[in-house]
């Protein structure tokens, strides 16, 4: 049965109705009018032409101001949270100063509408872009391994990803009158430092940056004031001249209040708390500069406004059923964000708009449980409006109460893919053992996008992607190890280091260590590229609105790019670590052990795609398989993740410390598998890769869920940041009235394993096939892909076609 | 030539908000579309010269 949204008021069923989703499919926009909006590339363009010759820190904080005291701003019908990144809610905004190439690429699509103004912009910025600052710093043949997005993700100096865990709580807690009064004393403080007798110059020239710094963080906070005046201000327009509603005009002097109040004083209840933080989202992520992701701690951050207005009913009064509307609302108002980028990077995020994921659960600084009504709420929004975004990780903790649990479990039940699951107690450890986190911090930890854990707060979270998020493609690393470190199958360039022809390797220790060296080679070109990019961050697009909103970064009058105050570095290994090691165990046992095979006829066969070796194939497609519990197979794995953390370990990053791995795929696997030639785990070219980080091959597990528990149990996932694991679950034992026992039971056994990640996926086989055949009925059918969840329609067939032969696991078996 | 002065779509910002600059005023107009409709706003000066969407008061 297609999946049916419930939308708690008329208002929300409203707004889901007209929603302005921004969804991809194929790497274009689905719905038609979706449009690249041209303001901010303007304003931004407008503004550095008359800054040029300042520290870059003025240039930047002024180039913000031009855009937030000039952008078209909106408020649409019905909204209760207002703002957004452009002048139309059907557009996405721009960043000509980030990357060249993800520019033109827009610009020279459909979506622009002012082709010939953004080519002048886009060649304008070209000289200051941080693409054209860093690429100097890299070869030719670095850069044309990087951009063939084969072993490695290009660089994010390329597609100017990146991803960010705001302080929200800086700005809900103080409000930034309260912060610019601050920051001005500081600079006051620092001028007359510089008068006093004696003069120290080792003393005082660090103040010049400083100072720099601290008027660019007031330009940056005076602004957003301004802005979200605008905003006060065209919603009271509105009330008393534009509408007859009673209700609605009550409702608009309410937002314009709200908007007067925050950001720029705290937030006093639950309805400021919502506004100031979507403003702070749009600012983070979107207008100073794009980063994806929701990170935030959601229900630990609202928790004390959402007691104040639901709970005492002291300040904006609402009613339990009222906080669930709006969360609803800020559901929608996440599922209109637009967001632009690369057509490698829309690709990747097949079916979503972009990566959004809030975390919920797990306990408070104190160590008691962190899950409370406000949780329930939040988690109630999303199972009756059915958005695939944003999608929610939730902390497991073994003392989480049991009721927040069932609500997890009723999202979940209904196919949304998320709440996905983290190991609460094991990621908060991490943080304390490798990061030098203080407990109670490290046990405020979020998401900082789909699976890192990260500390929240009001200093000191992750700032920019280049602290971490790389991406290395270990299929196509496989793959080259076996073929002299050059492509024959995709871009027939020399990828990584001459490690010999496969052909003629003489034992698996050869084939091991040909893995090993192009795997170091891949890392070390893409942890160089981020912190390349780092440099260029931090000396040529400063962030003074992030930066003033964080304490570290206000104490010490430097910009949040250049802060790295608690190190947190992790970088993904993206799908096809399981066709990795289900190929090296193939290999291991059909030519090294039994002999059945030799490595040059197991060349010739992977050359041509197996053709007239099904036999052949089949052997190696039966070998033993990971997630089966397979002691032989899960050995391999252990070494290979092992390996993985070893490998990166050996390497120093901008934060100065080793980064840790994180296996995962978002939709690598599918992207990455037209990629990649046929493999020895008995895969033919082109199909698609493992859908996980450990998620058994497609169809390879035969042995039930708790086998696969097993297997990834064996994993030592403490030295990883995150080891993704997706299962399907049998829709008719989740929705019969055992349904969440067994699922809880399941849960407790996958705790108890010491495993760090899992997510769902539950929707039958015959819906999959009946929303392909009449995709009309089924606009509400979401599932997982990896890290994200998609609308099931908006899926290539392609990669619809990989959930559907994703392995559908009986619990009760 | 008429100015956005004239226009009822024009609303002079208040002295003590954080963008104000003398003559500043906003440009506040409804669109609809098959979405519903939305509001605009922009920042326009008194001598700015009126658009096609120039709206007078009649009485
Ligand atoms: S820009 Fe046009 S609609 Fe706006 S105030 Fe001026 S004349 Fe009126």
């Amino acid at each position: 049965m297609p999946t049916v949204a419930t939308p708690s008021t008329e208002r929300t069923a409203r707004l889901k109705n007209r929603c302005r989703f921004k969804h991809v499919a194929g790497g274009e926009y689905v719905h038609a009018g979706v449009k690249a909006g041209v303001e901010r590339a303007r304003l931004i363009t407008e503004s550095h032409k008359k800054n040029i010759g300042n520290p870059n820190c003025i240039i930047r904080a002024r180039g913000l101001a031009n855009i937030l005291d000039n952008i078209t701003i909106h408020i649409q019908d019905d909204e209760l949270i207002v703002g957004a990144n452009t002048e139309h809610p059907d557009y996405f905004p721009m960043y000509p100063e980030l990357s060249y190439f993800a520019t033109v690429d827009m610009v020279e699509s459909h979506y622009c509408d002012h082709q010939e103004e953004m080519r002048e912009i886009s060649e304008y910025w070209r000289p200051y872009t941080i693409q054209t600052k860093a690429e100097k710093y890299f070869t030719p043949e670095e850069l044309g391994i990087m951009y063939s997005a084969t072993i490695v993700q290009p660089p994010m100096f390329v597609t100017a990803f990146s991803s960010i865990v705001p302080t929200y709580e800086a700005v809900l807690e103080d409000g930034l009158i309260k912060r610019i009064e601050d920051v001005e004393q500081k600079i006051a403080d620092a001028n007359a430092s510089l008068r006093e007798s004696p003069w120290n110059a080792q003393d005082k020239l660090g103040l010049l940056d400083k100072i720099d710094q601290w008027e660019a963080m007031v330009i940056a906070m005076k602004a957003v004031v301004g802005w979200a005046q605008r905003h006060a201000r065209l919603a009271k327009i509105m009330a008393e001249n534009f509408l007859a509603d009673p209700k609605r005009k009550e409702e608009l002097l309410e937002i314009s209040d709200i908007c007067r109040n925050v950001p720029a004083y705290p937030a006093r209840g639950l309805k400021d708390a919502m506004q100031s933080k979507w403003f702070t989202y749009l600012l983070c992520h979107s207008v100073e500069r794009y980063s994806s992701g929701y990170g935030q701690k959601e229900d630990k951050m609202l928790w004390p406004y959402y007691k104040k207005s639901v709970l005492d009913q002291t300040d904006q009064v609402m009613t339990y059923a009222d906080a669930v509307e709006l969360f609803e609302c800020e559901r929608l108002k996440v599922s209109e964000h637009g967001s632009t980028k690369g057509r490698q990077l829309r690709e990747f995020f097949a079916g979503s708009n972009d990566l959004f994921i809030l975390t919920l659960g797990g306990t408070n600084a104190d160590g008691t449980d962190g899950s409370n009504e406000c949780t329930n709420a939040i988690l109630e929004a999303a199972a009756n409006i059915v958005t695939t975004e944003p999608s929610i990780g939730f902390r497991w903790n073994e003392n989480g109460n049991v009721e927040t649990k069932k609500k997890v479990f009723e999202c979940i039940k209904k196919g949304f893919g998320f709440p996905s699951i983290k190991n609460d107690e094991m990621n908060t450890q991490q943080l304390v053992k490798y990061f030098n986190v203080p407990l109670d911090v490290a046990r405020d930890w979020a998401l900082v996008l789909c699976m890192s854990p990260g500390i929240t707060g009001r200093r000191g979270t992750q700032k920019t992607r280049s602290e971490g998020g790389s991406d290395v493609y270990p299929a196509k690393v496989m793959e080259i190890a076996l073929t002299n470190g050059f492509d024959e199958f995709f871009s027939n360039v020399q990828l990584g280091p001459e490690t010999g022809d496969g052909a003629n390797f003489k034992s698996f220790d050869e084939v091991w260590n040909a893995v090993k060296a192009q795997i170091r080679s891949a890392i070390e070109l893409s942890l160089r590229s981020k912190d390349v990019g780092r440099i260029m961050e931090l000396t040529h697009l400063c962030c003074p609105f992030i930066s003033a909103i964080d304490d570290g970064c206000v104490e010490k009058g430097m910009d949040a790019n250049a802060l790295a105050e608690v190190a947190n570095p992790w970088h993904n290994i993206i799908g096809g670590s399981v066709v990795v090691i289900d190929s090296m165990t193939a290999i291991k046992k059909l030519v090294f052990e039994d002999k059945k095979y030799t490595m040059a006829e197991l060349m010739d066969a992977l050359r041509n795609n197996w053709e007239g070796k099904e036999e052949m194939r089949l052997d190696f497609w039966n070998a033993p398989k990971f997630g089966n519990d397979d002691p032989y197979a899960d050995e391999l794995a252990t070494k290979y993740y092992d390996l993985i953390a070893d490998e990166w370990k050996r390497n120093t990053t901008y934060s100065g410390t080793y980064p840790l791995p994180l296996a995962q795929s978002v939709a690598g696997y599918i992207v990455n598998g037209p990629k990649t030639a046929a493999t020895a785990n008995g895969r033919h070219a082109g199909e698609a890769l493992d859908d996980g980080g450990s998620s058994p091959y497609m169809g390879c597990d035969k042995n039930g869920p708790t086998a696969v528990l097993k297997s990834v149990s064996k994993i030592d996932a403490s030295k990883h940041k995150g080891v993704l694991l997706n299962q399907r679950l049998s829709t008719v034992l989740m929705n019969s009235d055992a349904g969440f026992d067994l699922w809880h039971a399941y849960m407790k056994t996958w705790h108890s394993l010491g495993i760090d990640h899992v997510q769902f996926n539950v929707i039958s086989q015959e819906d999959m096939k009946a929303a392909q055949i009449e995709p009309e009925k089924y606009t509400d059918t979401l599932v997982r892909i990896a890290g994200y969840s998609a609308k099931f329609i908006d899926l290539a067939r392609y990669s619809q076609d990989t959930i559907i032969a994703r392995t559908e696991q009986d619990m009760a078996g | 030539m008429a100015k956005c002065e004239k226009c009822t779509f024009f609303f002079p910002i208040p002295e003590e908000d954080m963008d104000f600059e003398p003559d500043k005023g906003d440009c506040v107009r409804q669109q609809e579309d098959t979405k519903g409709k939305f509001w605009l706003s922009r920042p326009v000066f008194r001598s700015t010269e009126a658009c096609e969407h120039l709206s007078v008061q009649t009485s």
